[in-house]
């Protein structure tokens, strides 16, 4: 069956990805991460001096400015900025910056749906970047059940997104993630994690759960992804210092 | 047997180690209010109690109290949809419903809410925005939907919810007649069931919200103010009457596997269908 942008010929295809390091010079860290024709901005400043009043006395403060592609900021993307931050809070080792501040600046450059999951792997790709100790590394991706074919549809476009009886955005983090060595029977065994999830609709207890399965098969490959992202960089990194 | 070094009261020991406290009350399978782990809180709706208003509803939770008051005013439909009238839900958390709150622009949180409660109505497709129509591109109606918090004591969002559908089936809106640019309502100053009319919800959608304590990933049914500060995260997973799922968010640190999940789901599915029968009672 061939999806609607044409580009991809199975439901749970996803879109090649893009992503680029260290692109902003003033910011400690930044990157940025496409899903085909989604792309988002991150810069990250940090740990740096932190406003009295948000100051945290055993940990880092974390503060995260989501901009939309056109116009003011609206209670949309408050509404994202509460979910990066209560995701990756936890996941940042904090502890070892007390009383200082870390702010994560996210900017939808283009959209083409799926744009929450393309801001949670353009963050963590900039936290990397910018050398912020973290407890794991973690994963997005949306999907949404068609409403005439009741078929998942992983990675959506705008245009898939119109057509959705439910939409559902997963994040699991690399702690449980399935590595190239495993077993089968240890691919089975792995019980499916989740650390972030949003879906909304109209949808049955068994789609839930499959659509949690589908991507969270589908995340494997953007971990692994965002794993050669970073040992490219360092690799750079090393050539350029031995040079 | 020697004494301690020292000793405290339980309330400063509940100040210092808030967490600790508490972990010291899971583990026998209760809580300091003494709720079992996966009781809600009593819940009373009183449907009906802002005279002026088109609709309204009053739900507690526990120490949380909403009111929700539903106005309908008559607005020029957008371009792009001439024939559909518009739902604007908002939340508001005042400091008068909680020193957590601060005067001014609405924080973050109540942003939060209204978004997630605006999505569910639409997302879920509670009502046909075509019924608010008056005559196309000319008149609609605009329902401001609005939910004040008069009491926090966590879990905003079940309360939130349950108050604005409570609201919205106790709507009632004069029945209108457009002619020549202008809109009349005729029938007396009194709204009864000839010159008015109710909306047709297509389903109302009600919540179950969850806290996750601890690495253990102990479950708290309906957190109060203290649990949702040392909580881990929260699920909220909200359902229709027949069962059908209308939104699941689950945020926060711990990761949650699959079995947890699924065991929310059937408890939010009991304590939706209680909720639901005491919001028909009246």
């Amino acid at each position: 069956m061939s999806r609607l942008d044409r580009t991809r010929t199975s439901a749970h295809q996803l879109r090649p990805f893009f992503s680029s390091q260290n692109l902003l010079n003033r910011a400690d860290g930044s990157a940025q991460f496409d899903f085909g024709e989604s792309s988002v901005m991150c810069s990250v400043v940090g740990p740096a001096e932190v406003k009295l009043r948000d100051e945290k006395l055993d940990r880092a403060t974390i503060e995260v400015v989501v901009r939309p592609l056109v116009g003011l900021p609206g209670i949309k993307d408050k509404a994202r900025e509460q979910a990066l931050r209560e995701t990756l809070e936890p996941l940042v080792l904090s502890g070892l910056h007390p009383r200082t501040g870390i702010q994560i600046v996210v900017q939808t450059m283009k959209d083409d749906g799926s744009i929450l999951a393309t801001a949670f792997n353009a963050t963590i790709l900039a936290l990397l970047d910018a050398g912020i100790p973290l407890k794991s590394i973690l994963g997005a991706v949306t999907c949404i059940v068609d409403a005439e074919t009741n078929q998942i549809l992983l990675d959506p476009t705008t245009q898939e997104l119109a057509n959705a009886k439910s939409t559902h955005t997963f994040v699991f983090d690399n702690k449980s993630s399935i590595t190239s060595d495993s077993t089968q029977e240890d691919k089975e065994a792995v019980e499916v994690s989740t650390l972030y999830s949003d879906s909304t609709g109209l949808f049955s207890e068994e789609e839930y759960f499959e659509c949690a399965q589908i991507c969270y098969k589908a995340v494997q490959a953007v971990h692994g992804f965002i794993r050669t992202a970073v040992q490219k960089k360092l690799e750079k990194e090393q050539q350029q210092i031995h040079s | 047997m020697a004494t301690p070094a020292f000793s405290f009261t339980p309330s400063t020991f509940q100040k210092l180690h808030p967490a600790e406290f508490f972990r010291r009350f899971t583990t026998e399978g209760v809580r300091p209010d003494g709720r079992l782990l996966d009781a809600f809180r009593p819940t009373t709706v009183h449907h009906g109690v802002i005279s002026t208003a088109n609709g309204s509803a009053m739900v507690r939770i526990g120490g949380t109290t909403v009111v929700c008051g539903v106005k309908a005013e008559v607005a020029e439909p957008k371009l792009d949809a001439p024939d559909q009238g518009y739902l604007v839900p908002n939340v508001e958390l005042s400091p008068m419903c909680s020193s957590k709150f601060r005067p001014g622009p609405p924080s973050e949180q109540a942003q939060a809410v209204s978004e997630a409660i605006n999505r569910v109505l639409k997302e879920s497709k509670v009502l046909d925005l075509k019924d608010l129509c008056i005559e196309e591109g000319k008149a609609v109606w605009v329902l401001y939907v609005d939910a004040v918090c008069v009491a926090y004591d966590g879990n905003i969002f079940d309360a939130a919810l349950a108050a604005i559908m409570a609201a919205l089936k106790n709507v009632r809106i004069r029945k209108p007649t457009y002619q020549e640019g202008t809109i009349k309502v005729s029938g007396g100053s009194t709204a009864t069931d000839e010159n008015s009319f109710r909306l047709n919800l297509a389903r109302a959608p009600l919540s179950a919200t969850f806290a996750i304590f601890d690495t253990t990933l102990t479950i708290l049914a309906d957190p109060n103010v203290t649990e949702e500060t040392i909580s881990d995260g929260q699920i909220s997973i909200t359902l229709d009457e027949t069962g059908q799922l209308c939104g699941v968010t689950k945020i926060g640190a711990a990761s949650c596997s699959q079995s947890v999940m699924k065991d929310c789901v059937q408890s939010a599915k009991k304590r939706t269908l209680q909720l639901r029968g005491i919001m028909n009672q009246q």
